[in-house]
């Protein structure tokens, strides 16, 4: 018995490994690339906004606020990697009884790397807060932190183990939003009553998580989650390199997918309807969704307070419509092997006529959103010259140099192919 | 695409393959010399063993492979010639179902409708006159990612159908398909053919085959080793005439064997 579980560990070892190797020539491309010029650059950026703001928090800083959206996600996210394939269920699956032993190794590898990222968080709010005029000792947040960290990977594995869809969702927003209470009552409210708070919150979720039905071992949700990571991987390098291609993780997203029917019925409309479906359901759309709110978030935090006379919002409105620009560079990768393009009767030129008429659409539709939260505080204030100049700026882009670059690219990519 | 139809009547032949020799690679050409043709209003069976070479021919008439020799016509051109007139002449389902997994089974549809230039108001009533047709009214709003293999291969068939081409190239159409679904096809396929078009169906299924198609190609190992009506395959194995199945036929002919 405990030899089989040895040999599952050095399957376990074995995979990680030619993982380890499998994108190891990625992540070379992507070092020559010039983004870890741009990272880089992004770091020195965010060094300096961040010591001038230890230096001298400002009193209306939102300090708590600050902590909770920080803090929150890297406590309860709970990534785990098994490296499971959709082979496992007839290969691996008979050895179910001695799989702990692997999983063990995965849980292990998912509690040492988030932590990491949990305490460089908790390092750089530690002196945000004293310095903001935070009050509770740091020491007994800390492991009150240690403690929901911990909890948070023991929700997670039961949320994986549940067996309906719905009751998983529910326990995981349920999770997150009590552990944003909890970090909350820690950063605001004398510590014996966070603590209080806590272990009532500990206690509701230990005793709700007995309710759902549960799997013993949750064979397809791994498998299909370690699929996720994987493209994951892949759509981040697809920005830098041809990567082999992986079938898209879809979501319905039913508060976009309105928008697909009002696509005029036509056949020069066909790869408008096709990518704009694609775009509104793989997982770029869900990256653009969350990018366009995280950079609404922080351009409208940088234009209220109207930093650097509005230049602020701009820098951040700047910064977001490049990452989302290269993100969306990613779509034209979606189906680019489809047998379809070659079957259906359409003039290749037309194709990628269309597809540029969608990332047009597309791209000045998210900026122009991204605009707003970005401008609009600012316009109010009476800061004129930073908005009106980053509008022009995204127009010129959008309407004149993004098109005549993508049809440059798309050119050349289908002699390559 | 009625028009064209008319027109494809009138023509000789929707299907024109002369000497082709093809492959995936030049040095090894799995396709040798291989001819056929095929006429408004027929259903030609392409049977062989597995490796026989259909599914290598039919993606030379689909265009995506290159003849090292010969050449592929379609509605009476060659695909280099005129790329729009050659794809809109035929529709294509192939062997396990390429759907698009962020479409879902009405989307798809749809999108085939837009790309095969189906006038709206046909659409319409097409796409719903399908998805009946197929019980796939409870699956319309499905992603393709969640459909078992043979509605996956429904919405294959059910895309064909609404483009209404003038020829249908189907490779292993039965696979998966549930016995209504079959039965769905084959009364459709009857009815297109009825209309003027052509088929040309890829099957293991000897016994469908020779029930519904009215000629027969029958490959083996790169070559066509008989084509012809079921009495010109039976006569190439040697059988007398009026004895003997396509099976029986097709045993001989690529087994070599007594049957």
């Amino acid at each position: 018995m405990a030899e089989a579980g040895a040999r599952l560990a050095v399957t376990w070892s074995e995979r990680a490994r030619a993982f380890r190797k499998e994108i190891f020539p990625y992540l070379r491309y992507m070092a020559q690339s010039g983004f870890p010029a741009f990272l880089s650059l992004l770091f020195i950026a965010s060094a300096i906004g961040y010591f001038g703001l230890i230096r001298d928090v400002p009193p209306d800083f939102p300090l708590i606020e600050v902590g909770v959206v920080f803090l929150t996600p890297v406590l309860c996210w709970s990534p785990l990697r098994t490296w499971l394939a959709p082979a496992d269920v007839v290969y691996l699956m008979p050895r179910e009884h001695e799989m702990n032993v692997y999983l063990n190794r995965s849980l292990r590898y998912s509690v040492i790397w988030s932590s990491i990222l949990a305490a460089a968080v908790f390092l750089l709010y530690v002196p945000v807060y004293q310095r903001g005029g935070g009050e509770n000792d740091v020491w007994l947040l800390a492991v009150a932190l240690l403690l929901l960290k911990g909890a948070g990977h023991y929700g997670a594995w039961r949320e994986r183990r549940m067996s309906w869809g719905a009751a998983r969702i529910f326990f995981r927003l349920g999770r997150w939003l009590l552990t944003a209470g909890v970090i909350g009552a820690w950063l605001l409210y004398p510590e014996w009553q966070a603590a209080l708070f806590m272990f009532i919150c500990m206690a509701l979720l230990a005793a709700a998580y007995r309710l759902p039905r549960n799997q013993r071992f949750p064979w397809e949700r791994l498998i299909q989650e370690e699929e996720r990571t994987r493209k994951r991987y892949y759509s981040a390098f697809g920005m830098f390199i041809d990567v082999p291609v992986v079938s898209a993780s879809i979501a319905r997203r039913p508060y976009l997918s309105w928008l697909l029917p009002r696509i005029r019925y036509g056949q020069n409309h066909a790869y408008v309807y096709l990518y704009a479906a694609s775009l509104i359901r793989t997982e770029i759309g869900g990256i653009l969704i969350r990018l366009l709110l995280l950079g609404g978030l922080v351009s409208y935090w940088a234009a209220d307070a109207a930093t650097l006379e509005g230049w602020g919002a701009a820098i951040s409105y700047a910064i977001f419509a490049f990452v989302m620009t290269l993100q969306l560079g990613g779509l034209r990768y979606v189906n680019r092997y489809t047998v379809w393009k070659n079957i259906y009767p359409l003039p290749l030129d037309g194709q990628r006529e269309q597809f540029a008429r969608l990332d047009r659409a597309a791209l000045l539709t998210g900026l122009s959103i991204l605009w707003l939260p970005a401008s609009l505080p600012l316009l109010l204030g009476g800061y004129y010259v930073a908005p009106i100049s980053i509008a022009a700026a995204m127009l010129i882009y959008v309407l004149a140099i993004r098109p005549a670059r993508l049809r440059r690219k798309l050119m050349l990519e289908a002699e390559e192919d | 695409m009625e028009r064209m139809l008319d027109v494809m009547n009138k023509m000789d032949k929707v299907l024109q393959v002369s000497g082709l020799t093809g492959g995936y690679s030049p040095k090894r050409p799995v396709l040798h010399e291989i001819e056929f043709s095929i006429r408004p209003g027929e259903m030609v069976g392409l049977i062989g063993l597995n490796g026989a070479g259909k599914s290598t021919t039919i993606k030379h008439i689909l265009g995506l492979l290159t003849p090292q020799q010969g050449e592929v016509e379609v509605a009476g051109v060659r695909l280099a010639q005129h790329p729009e007139k050659y794809r809109s002449a035929f529709a294509y389902v192939p062997e396990s179902p390429v759907l698009f997994d962020e479409l879902t089974v009405e989307e798809h549809l749809r999108l085939a409708g837009m790309a095969y230039g189906v006038p709206g108001q046909d659409y319409e009533t097409r796409a719903e006159e399908l998805l009946i047709e197929f019980q796939m009214v409870p699956k319309r709003r499905a992603f393709a990612a969640h459909l078992s293999k043979g509605m996956r291969q429904k919405v294959m068939i059910m895309s064909a159908l609404l483009a209404s081409p003038p020829l249908y190239i189907i490779d292993e159409p039965f696979l998966g398909l549930d016995p209504l679904g079959i039965r769905s096809l084959l009364d459709r396929l009857v009815e297109v053919k009825r209309s003027g078009a052509a088929i040309l169906m890829s099957s293991h299924i000897l016994s469908t085959v020779e029930a519904y198609c009215d000629s027969f190609i029958v490959m083996h190992q790169g070559r066509i080793a008989a084509q012809g009506k079921l009495e010109n395959i039976r006569s190439a194995a040697g059988f007398q005439e009026g004895t003997g199945s396509l099976e029986d036929a097709f045993y001989r002919l690529v087994a070599g064997g007594e049957s």
